[in-house]
């Protein structure tokens, strides 16, 4: 106790000495007279190395206005009074207390079409005199060579109805896989699911990540910035970061901060859908905190002709961090909550041949009533919560240790349309459990990395009461891993390097449908690899090239499905046998030493080249992805069962190729106008059989113009933007076998039979939004229309488009008031 | 800095309890395999029973098995349906899911769901006396004799009356459709409506 008494003592005396830290702006840009432009661009870099800091946060004083710098260390914020001549910036590592950076002349004399704004700062340690290059987010190591896209907090919280997926939606190479109206997962360069990861709060997000009506519970108005990750990040994140990473980031807890307030609320037409959400937060000398707390009710959507029926959705969501500093400490706690409550199309429901064959080929849903917030079956009953503490100890200048404890509960209850429809036909609770340990070791030779280890350890039990066999036995999974990032800076070039060592073992313990039990042990240990190059080019040209591999095991559902689930008959990896002579027989559970089933491998090679020139900005980014045993579907038969004939797939491993191509252009045309276009291409193959691979995205192009809005009388500065995006038919989509040409028997399907779809990929189509922001005093308000043209069509990426069109044209109104204490 | 910690307090406390609040009561427990469920949703033996109203001990059967339910195993109409000329038979059901030794009785269930179900059939036309015609799933407002309704007064079907006339008939066909219609059913819901829990063909015989 004594001793712990002297260190805290020690660690008092050592925050007096390191002391405060001198900050200073320089301005790389031309200064001019005007005092028109409200827009400040910049780059946060660190005064000694001249490297860039991501998640610095920029704030204008007494305002409400703040960004947080991407992972180029660069900002931008806008609607800045012309007489602000003050920026305060602030990141972990750096200043204890805010920097302040003046600019005599104001703010408003940088003009945007020039050099961005460059502030250096310098690491508030200066007992050791150099730097720690951390800053308050999570280190980025070993994924800086890969092609990458930022969002940040103003494009997050712009709609809070929206979801993950829904945000993401337009960026260059992402695309949305839907499960009707409320449910969608994000597809990063033709890859969703478990082949890619969602990394929240550090924490790699545990839910039931399997079959396409699974979606990520994530409450995006604490995400303070979100990155999507396109390469495979194996290395740096672990198992499943196939297809790339989405790495959202809260509250970075920012101390010496004044007490904040915001609240805002909207309300939309189309499914008369409210939200309200606030949050809260005030950053001291030693403690900072943030409070979140969020609703969101919409019911019954439109689609531009007609009512989709049960497609409401209620989400209920709280978080909050608390930041204790004390010098080389540094401790945080954070803990959310995600309650959901989500309504899926009941016209999707259609559970044998004839409801199938007439859902399909009716125009409209079959099932239509009027307009409703009830949410019926079937639905999804989702409540995760997620629990973090995080110790760090900045025990010299450029090194750390950090100890990270993560604990997820993610309970799942979905309820079908049955005979038994007040019992949930799935009812899961998942408890995910994790440990890492990383340490930033000091710079050596030349290289700086970080050396980490990680325990991963999910438990998934069945809770009793469905009536039904589980149709994902009861699991848990014990992973061990260890890492090394390296990175070494020579010249324009940076290389990253990076190795990894997992090792899995897992035990399912699951029922068959005469109810008796088979039990599984396996374990798979693999190594990843990977290697990049950041070359800076030119001061404005960049370009990036990464290699890596990634690997994840088959999920559950992969491995031990076992009937029906909608108009299909599904047969995990493990549990059918194909005999020479009596064909294919499902009455045994295969051992996975026995079965010959193997983790899907990925390979990934992906290189982007950027520049921005006097307000002309390219990205192009090029990527070709390998994939061995890469798990599908195919179908085997036609099944006659009580219900009526019914097709049956099993799942299978090919080996599947992706190649693609993602291209944005923005541009300043003026300092009013901008405009950004972009457009994605993807091309994929099952190469062992060679025919196509279901589900991919098909070609997108988006485009944006916005038009700055002056500032008029008591209104502040606004913006006003126009958002046309095209998207083209599928046409590398499967065959088309339609389900009563299947039932009638027209078409024979054996186990040697192409892939199919049940319905030809949708027509091209074309979307208009827009959006008006505008701000008074300290409040902020837009008004946003999504399918301005109330255009029907539907989506190839969306299970319910064999049903039913997607949403209609809304209206979205938001008001936001924000309490700064000054 | 005291204001900072009383909020940081306030905001900490609740925020735990909601974590514990939500915990398991059964975590301690740990559950090795699933709980034994007594499977609803599948049918694996479904049995037609014909008996003649007058005389309880003439019962002709016909049965349909899918052995393994879900699995890969095909169905397997195990029986014709054969039945006399000049009698009026009553047709029942026994609906099971045997894929246990126990069984689960499924009939049970639709019965007490009368009001989502309705028994839909359809057959070589005028192959009986009463009911006339080729039976109502073509054409939901055919002819059945329906013996039961549901708690609305809307025809169920798990009890139907059928009578043979004077001609024989080999090689005919009997379809018997179970459609489930929760939130649909009216009086005037058909044989497409909802959708299908069964639905068997037989071959039907009537023999002098």
């Amino acid at each position: 106790m004594n001793e712990l008494a002297k260190i805290l003592k020690g660690l008092l005396a050592a925050d007096k000495i390191v002391g405060c830290v001198f900050c200073f702006a320089f301005y790389g840009g031309q200064l001019f007279g005007q005092h028109s432009d409200l827009i400040v661009d910049g780059l946060v870099l660190d005064a000694t190395t001249k490297e860039s800091i991501p998640g610095a946060s920029v704030r204008i004083p007494d305002s409400d206005l703040f960004a947080i710098t991407d992972s180029h260390g660069k900002f931008s914020i806008t609607g800045i009074d012309s007489n602000v001549t003050r920026l305060a910036v602030s990141c972990f590592g750096y200043c204890d207390s805010t920097c302040p950076v003046n600019c005599p002349e104001g703010l408003s004399s940088i003009n945007k079409s020039k050099q961005p704004v460059k502030i250096y700062l310098n690491p508030s340690s200066t007992k050791l005199g150099s730097v720690i290059v951390e800053g308050g987010f999570q280190s980025e190591g070993g994924t800086k060579s890969i092609a990458q896209i930022t969002m940040s907090k103003a494009q997050i919280s712009s709609d809070p109805t929206r979801s993950l997926a829904t945000l993401l939606e337009g960026e260059s190479g992402i695309a949305i896989a839907s499960h009707g109206v409320s449910i969608q997962r994000p597809i990063i360069h033709g890859l969703s699911g478990n082949r890619i990861l969602i990394l929240n709060n550090g924490l790699k997000h545990g839910f039931q990540n399997w079959g396409s009506d699974h979606a990520p519970e994530i409450y995006l108005s604490t995400a303070e910035e979100i990155s999507v990750i396109k390469g495979a990040a194996g290395v740096r994140y672990g198992a499943e970061a196939l297809g790339g990473a989405i790495v959202v980031r809260p509250n970075i807890l920012p101390l010496d901060n004044p007490l904040y307030a915001r609240v805002k609320t909207g309300y939309q037409s189309n499914g008369k859908g409210y939200f309200a959400n606030m949050s809260t937060g005030l950053g001291g000398k030693y403690i900072s905190y943030f409070l979140n707390a969020g609703y969101v009710k919409i019911g019954d959507r439109n689609a531009s002709k007609c009512l989709l029926t049960n497609s409401g959705k209620e989400e209920r969501s709280a978080s909050f961090g608390v930041r204790f500093n004390r010098g080389k400490w540094n401790a945080e706690v954070y803990y959310s909550l995600v309650d959901q409550n989500l309504a899926i199309l009941r016209s999707s429901i259609a559970e044998s041949g004839t409801a199938f064959v007439k859902a399909v080929n009716s125009d409209e849903p079959y099932f239509i009533r009027p307009f409703s917030y009830d949410i019926n079956e079937p639905n999804q009953l989702l409540c995760h919560h997620t629990g973090k503490g995080k110790l760090s100890w900045h025990y010299a200048s450029d090194a750390k240790v950090s100890f990270t404890v993560g604990r997820q509960l993610n309970q799942r209850q979905e309820y079908d349309v049955r005979r038994n429809e007040d019992k949930p036909i799935l009812d899961l609770d998942l408890i995910t459990t994790e440990y890492q340990l990383e340490w930033k070791h000091p710079s050596w030779l030349g290289l700086s990395g970080v050396i980490g280890g990680q325990i991963f350890e999910q438990d998934n039990d069945n809770n009793p009461g469905t009536g039904t066999t589980p149709l994902i036995p009861n699991y848990n999974t014990y992973r061990r891993s260890a890492f090394l990032v390296e990175s070494w800076q020579g010249g324009a070039n940076t290389w990253e390097l990076g190795i990894r060592i997992d090792n899995e073992w897992n035990s399912a313990r699951g029922r068959k449908t005469n109810q008796d039990i088979f039990r599984d042990e396996y374990e798979f240990t693999n190594v990843t690899a990977s290697i990049g190059m950041l070359r800076e080019l030119s001061e404005t040209t960049t370009f990036r090239s990464n290699l890596g591999t990634a690997w994840r095991s088959p999920n559950m559902a992969e491995l031990f499905s076992f009937g029906q689930h909608g108009f299909k008959t599904s047969f995990g990896l493990l549990r059918y046998q194909i005999h020479q002579d009596k064909g294919l027989t499902t009455s045994r559970v295969l051992r996975m030493s026995e079965s010959g089933v193997g983790p899907e491998k990925g390979y990934k090679f992906v290189n982007e080249f950027s520049t921005n020139n006097s307000g002309n900005q390219y990205s192009v980014a090029a990527y070709a992805h390998y994939i061995e045993n890469y798990i599908f579907e195919r179908p085997f038969a036609v099944l006659g069962t009580i219900r009526g004939p019914m097709p049956a797939f099993i799942f299978d491993q090919t080996n599947a190729a992706f190649v693609g191509l993602d291209l944005t252009w923005e541009r300043n045309w003026s300092k009013y106008f901008e405009s950004t276009l972009g457009g994605s291409y993807l091309w994929s193959r099952n190469i062992r059989d060679d025919e196509p691979l279901i589900g991919q995205p098909p070609i997108r192009i988006n485009s944006d113009v916005s038009c700055k809005i002056e500032k008029i009388g008591p209104f502040k500065e606004g913006k006003f933007s126009v958002s046309p995006s095209y998207t083209f038919r599928q046409f590398q989509a499967p065959r088309t076998i339609r389900p009563e040409e299947l039932i009638e028997g027209e078409v024979k399907v054996t186990k040697d039979s192409e892939i199919f779809d049940f319905k030809d990929a949708p027509d091209d189509y074309f979307l208009l939004d827009a959006s008006w922001s505008f701000g008074w005093k300290d409040f902020t308000s837009s008004v946003t229309v999504r399918n301005v043209l109330n255009s029907s069509y539907r989506s190839y990426l969306n299970d319910t488009r064999y049903f039913a069109d997607e949403v209609g044209r809304n209206f979205l109104f938001t008001v936001g008031y924000t309490f700064n204490n000054k | 800095m005291q204001l900072v910690k009383k909020i940081g307090l306030i905001a900490i406390v609740p925020s735990i309890l909601a974590i514990n609040g939500c915990k398991k009561e059964d975590d301690a427990a740990k559950k090795d395999v699933p709980h034994h469920a007594h499977e609803v949703e599948v049918i694996t033996d479904v049995k037609l029973i014909f008996t003649n109203t007058a005389d309880s001990t003439d019962k002709v059967e016909a049965k349909a098995k899918d052995p393994d339910g879900a699995g890969a195993k095909e169905l397997e109409i195990l029986d014709e349906i054969t039945l006399d000329t000049g009698k009026t038979y009553d047709l029942t059901y026994q609906i099971m899911n045997n894929s246990e030794t126990s069984g689960v009785d499924i009939g049970k269930e639709i019965l007490e769901a009368a009001d989502e179900h309705q028994l839909f059939f359809s057959f070589t036309n005028d192959a009986f006396m009463d009911p006339k015609g080729d039976g109502n799933i073509d054409n939901a407002a055919d002819a059945i004799n329906y013996n039961d309704k549901d708690s609305k007064g809307y025809a169920l079907g798990l009890s139907t009356k059928w009578t043979t006339g004077a001609d024989a008939l080999t090689g005919g066909k009997f379809v018997v459709k179970l459609q489930h219609q929760p939130d649909i059913k009216t009086g005037s819901t058909g044989a497409s409506d909802g959708d299908t829990d069964m639905e068997l063909e037989f071959v039907l015989n009537i023999k002098k």
